[in-house]
Formats: C-alpha cells, sequence, structure tokens
C-alpha cells in the first residue's frame, strides 16, 4: 500500500531569472507503507527537492502531493499538521541544536505539538534510547558532543514527534564506519519496531542495500527506476550510465559473471553473496560427485 | 542555494556603466549623491531623473529588476514623506483640523523629497550593486581610501573586512533558509501569536546561526592562515585596477552633473516651485 503518492510534481528554483532551474519535472512516484525506501540519485538530480516536498517545507509548482490520501496543498494554513504526520531530518541536522541541554532539545518538537509533560517526557526518554542516548548526556549540552553524538540527538528530536513517516536527507553524511552503522542501524531498529515508513535519501549504494527493502533511483529531475534493491541493483548498467554505481558486491559478482561463474545477477549484500556462491559450489561439488559416481 | 539573494545583487552585463572602473563609479554616486541633496528648484529635479533613467537605458539593467529591487525601501519614502507633508508651515492653507495642518508647500515638499530618495537609491543600487561586483567595489574603495594608510588607518582590514562580510551574506542567508525549514520541520511556527511569542520562536534559528557563524569564522581565519595571509602589505592583485579613456569621461559627467544642478538652481530657481 502506497502511503505517499506524488503526482506529476514539478519544481523551479529561481523562477523568471537568468538563473532558473528545473529541478524535478512532472515526476510521479509511490512510496510504500511500513518499509524503508531509499533515494538514491546523484547531486543535482533533485532528491532533496522531493523529499522537502512531502512534508510542505517546498511547495510544488506544479502537480500534487498526497500523504496518507490528502492532497496535503488543500489547505496550506494547515501544512503544520502534515509536519506532525510526516518528520523530516534534514542533511546535517546537527547544526539544528540550540537547546540548554539535550533532553530540552529533543523535547522541542514534542512541545511544539502541543503534548503534555509526562507524555513529552516518555517520548523523549524512548527516542533517546533508541538512538542510544544515555540518561548522562541528556543532561549536558548539545554543544559538548561528537559529531555523531549530535546528529543522533538531531535524529532522537524528530523521533520524539512520532511521525508516520519518517524522512532523512543523508542521514550518515560525513560520518566514519561506525558512526554510520550506528545511525543507520538504529534507524533499523526503530523501523522494525515502530512499523513506520522511512524514506532515506543518499548516494551511498552500500548503506541503501544494506538498509533499504526498495529503492528509487533519481536523474536529472526525474525517476530513473524504482522497485526492490534486487529489480534496482541489476540493472547496473542503466545506473553507471547515470553516473551511479551499483554496490561494490553487486560489481564483484558481475565481474565473476564475465568470467562464466552461474550466479545470478541480482545480489547486493555481502550476505546475499556468501550464500549464492555457497549454493553455487555445492552445486558444483553435488554434480563432481555424481560424475564420479559415489 | 543561492537563488533568493535581495542584497548585492550583481546583474551580469557588458554595458558601459559595468565596465567603468569602480573608483570612476564611487565617484558618480557621490556626485550625484551631493546633486540631490543641492537640488532645489524643480527643473534640477527633472534634470536629474533623466540621467537616472539615461544611466538606467545605458547600464541596460532591465527596469523592473531595478524597481523590484526599492520595493522592500517604499515604506521608508512613503512614511518619511507622509511626515513632511505635516512639517512644512509654508504657502497656502489646504485643510486643518485641530492641531494639524496641511499647506499645499508641504505636499509639494513631500512629493519631491520622495522623489529624491527613490532618485538616490535608484543610481546607488544601479551604478554600485547591479554594474559592479562586490569585489570590484571593494577593491575600488580600498584604492581610493589608500592615501589615509599615510596617517596609519586600517585600510585594507577595512576592505577585506567589507569583502568577507559581502560574501558571506548569501551563505548566511541560505543557512538561515536551511535552519528555518528544520525547526519548522519540528513543528516550529514563526507567524502566529503575540510579539513576545514570536520573539522567542526565534531562538530555536538565531543560535544555531551563531554557532555556525562563529565556526565559520574560524575555519575561514584558519583557510586564511594556511594560505599565508598576513595583511594588505605587499599583497599583489590578480586584477588591476587601471583607469581609462572612459573613467574620464565618467568623472567630467560627475562635474558636468553637479555643475548643471548648481546652474539650473541659480537661474531657474526663480521660474518654477522650489524646495
Amino acid at each position: 500500500m502506497s502511503i505517499i503518492e506524488l503526482k506529476d510534481v514539478s519544481f523551479v528554483y529561481g523562477k523568471k531569472t537568468p538563473y532558473e532551474i528545473n529541478a524535478l519535472d512532472c515526476v510521479s512516484l509511490e512510496f510504500e507503507e511500513n518499509l524503508i525506501t531509499g533515494l538514491i540519485g546523484h547531486t543535482g538530480s533533485g532528491k532533496s527537492t522531493l523529499v522537502q516536498m512531502l512534508n510542505g517545507i517546498l511547495r510544488p509548482s506544479g502537480g500534487t502531493v498526497i500523504v496518507d490520501g490528502e492532497d496535503i496543498w488543500k489547505k496550506p494554513k494547515k501544512i503544520a499538521k502534515v509536519r506532525y504526520k510526516v518528520g523530516m531530518v534534514m542533511q546535517y541536522p546537527e547544526y539544528q541544536l540550540f537547546a540548554d541541554t539535550v533532553k530540552d532539545d529533543i523535547a522541542y518538537g514534542p512541545k511544539n505539538m502541543g503534548l503534555d509533560k509526562d507524555e513529552i517526557e516518555t517520548r523523549v526518554l524512548e527516542s533517546a534510547a533508541f538512538c542510544g542516548i544515555d540518561e548522562e548526556t541528556l543532561k549536558k549540552s548539545p554543544f559538548d558532543l561528537s559529531g555523531g553524538q549530535k546528529r543522533r540527538v538531531a535524529l532522537a528530536g524528530v523521533m520524539a514527534m512520532k511521525p508516520k513517516i519518517l524522512v532523512l536527507d543523508e542521514p550518515a553524511a560525513g560520518l566514519d564506519p561506525r558512526g554510520r552503522r550506528e545511525i543507520l542501524g538504529g534507524i533499523k531498529k526503530y523501523q522494525a519496531e515502530s512499523g513506520t515508513t522511512v524514506i532515506i535519501v543518499s548516494h551511498s549504494m552500500e548503506d541503501m542495500a544494506m538498509y533499504c527493502d526498495r529503492a528509487i533511483v533519481m536523474a536529472n529531475g526525474k525517476m530513473l527506476t524504482h522497485g526492490t534493491c534486487a529489480e534496482v541493483f541489476s540493472q547496473s548498467e542503466l545506473l553507471r550510465q547515470n553516473g551511479l554505481d551499483v554496490p561494490e558486491i553487486t560489481a564483484l559478482m558481475a565481474k565473476l559473471r564475465e568470467r562464466g561463474v552461474d550466479i545470478p545477477s541480482d545480489i547486493y549484500t555481502v550476505g546475499g553473496a556468501y550464500s549464492a556462491l555457497l549454493d553455487r559450489y555445492k552445486f558444483a561439488s553435488r554434480g563432481k560427485e555424481a560424475e564420479n559416481g559415489i | 542555494m543561492a537563488f533568493d539573494v535581495s542584497l548585492g545583487q550583481y546583474y551580469e552585463g557588458k554595458s558601459l556603466i559595468h565596465k567603468l572602473d569602480p573608483r570612476t563609479k564611487l565617484f558618480l554616486v557621490i556626485a550625484f549623491m551631493v546633486a540631490t541633496f543641492v537640488a532645489k528648484s524643480i527643473y534640477s529635479f527633472a534634470f536629474l531623473f533623466v540621467v537616472v533613467l539615461l544611466s538606467i537605458i545605458i547600464s541596460r539593467v532591465p527596469l523592473g529588476t531595478i524597481l523590484k529591487g526599492l520595493k522592500p525601501l517604499i515604506v521608508i519614502v512613503i512614511f518619511t514623506a507622509f511626515l513632511n507633508i505635516f512639517w512644512t508651515k509654508e504657502g497656502n492653507l489646504l485643510f486643518s483640523w485641530k492641531f494639524i495642518e496641511i499647506y499645499d508647500k508641504g505636499l509639494l515638499n513631500a512629493a519631491l523629497l520622495a522623489l529624491r530618495i527613490v532618485m538616490l537609491l535608484a543610481e546607488t543600487t544601479l551604478l554600485l550593486s547591479y554594474t559592479t561586483t562586490p569585489i570590484e567595489l571593494t577593491d575600488g574603495i580600498e584604492t581610493a581610501l589608500s592615501p589615509l594608510k599615510k596617517i596609519k588607518l586600517p585600510v585594507h582590514e577595512f576592505a577585506m573586512l567589507m569583502t568577507i562580510a559581502l560574501r558571506f551574506i548569501p551563505t548566511l542567508t541560505d543557512e538561515t533558509g536551511k535552519i528555518m525549514n528544520a525547526q519548522k520541520s519540528r513543528g516550529a511556527d514563526f507567524s502566529s501569536g503575540g510579539l513576545i511569542k514570536r520573539v522567542k520562536a526565534l531562538i530555536p534559528i538565531i543560535i544555531p546561526l551563531f554557532v555556525s557563524s562563529f565556526r565559520r569564522a574560524d575555519e575561514l581565519a584558519t583557510a586564511m592562515e594556511c594560505r599565508l595571509y598576513r595583511g594588505g602589505e605587499g599583497r599583489t592583485r590578480m586584477k588591476k585596477l587601471k583607469f581609462k579613456v572612459k573613467d574620464i569621461f565618467g568623472l567630467l559627467f560627475a562635474l558636468l552633473l553637479l555643475a548643471g544642478v548648481i546652474l539650473i538652481n541659480v537661474f531657474l530657481s526663480k521660474y518654477g516651485p522650489t524646495i
């Protein structure tokens, strides 16, 4: 079932100036409920623009954005309500922290929603736990934390609003491998436990392959292809033509296939490659056994 | 994205005005300022108005762009003009109610004052911001003021300060937009409630903005030091400013402008209304 639907959405930056740019060009796509969808694209492919339309930060120049069965721009004055439903974590969200303590910062969103004190308290503790923020850190100033910690605080701030849909724009950008694993793993765990629909923007194919159920590929303000990760990553030629790469493991498997090893083309995780190779090895040794008449 | 920069908006072009030396343009602006304040008779205003129109035509910057740039200041212009209606107590009394008295001279003064401000703004922005890049402008200011180095005024530092400030306006505008969007996504509301509530709503924007400005300043200072920046002493330029023949004509025109306004003031004042 789709929870967000975009119909012929276009967006133009700097309309009627010499710097006019068509960031999105009649894009129609759907995001499925209760899944993690990865939005992949090159710099300038329109993915960040698209994402900012999902909670009404940008208003499309043409077309409609339907969230949960409703056109979000039907009542422009009620756009703030859409933002409680669609939580958005922007790029480098650590720069939006401002409060005296981490706890107050996480509570900012729920407070804006007008929740009562006890509810805010439980939500703050809950989302802090999801993001791996301990009690001690909650009392600190957000400016005393490390980059990765700050990022997790910002994420917790949006999670505490309990949005039905959680949108993350490059949540792992600029983090070291451990920070990436922590933040993306936390998101995956949160999604599994809460059943939230998650949309992740990224250009890391490895991350997408590891954490997403479905993938949408953008190029030049248009949707290039979409489907399950296996479906998308098996089209390596198309991706490469548009300046994108397939995950390294997929590329390795493709090389093996070129050399005549018989393995499927839709492998995109190391685990998948492992079992495919194991199957293939078992099959081969069984063949040999048969030949030897054992 | 630097799309809605409202300050320092350079309009790409190759017109005569674009090619003038920034120092010539600075001189022209000063001459024009003096001329507008010296202008007394309605004829000198007409003369200056023609000059503004001519320079817009020569620069090939669309009139619409210039008018759009003036729009945010229109409130101040109207307010100033409005106050002037009541200040002047000369000429024929047109209207009076209690202590409010409006004279015909007051109306004229108000109109001319509004025209004066609009012309000043239009000409200054045309010469110094639409047709001059910020870098050219600060270079021009630095070289024009360089004699003041003799009396130990930090001219280079001042120019560098201006260059950096101008350079970071779009960056900060961009950053403010991003932070606002992030806080809006967290349910912030900047447009409802009383004054105190609205000011409080700005805290989540101002604090991150300050933090990142300090971070940027720090990074910039490090980057400049890595490139061995040690102030203006012995620093060479990639683009040297050079006076050309057209600049001489520019300077002559500035003098003509001043002379013209003064002559009109002296000889034509008695024929028309004056301010």
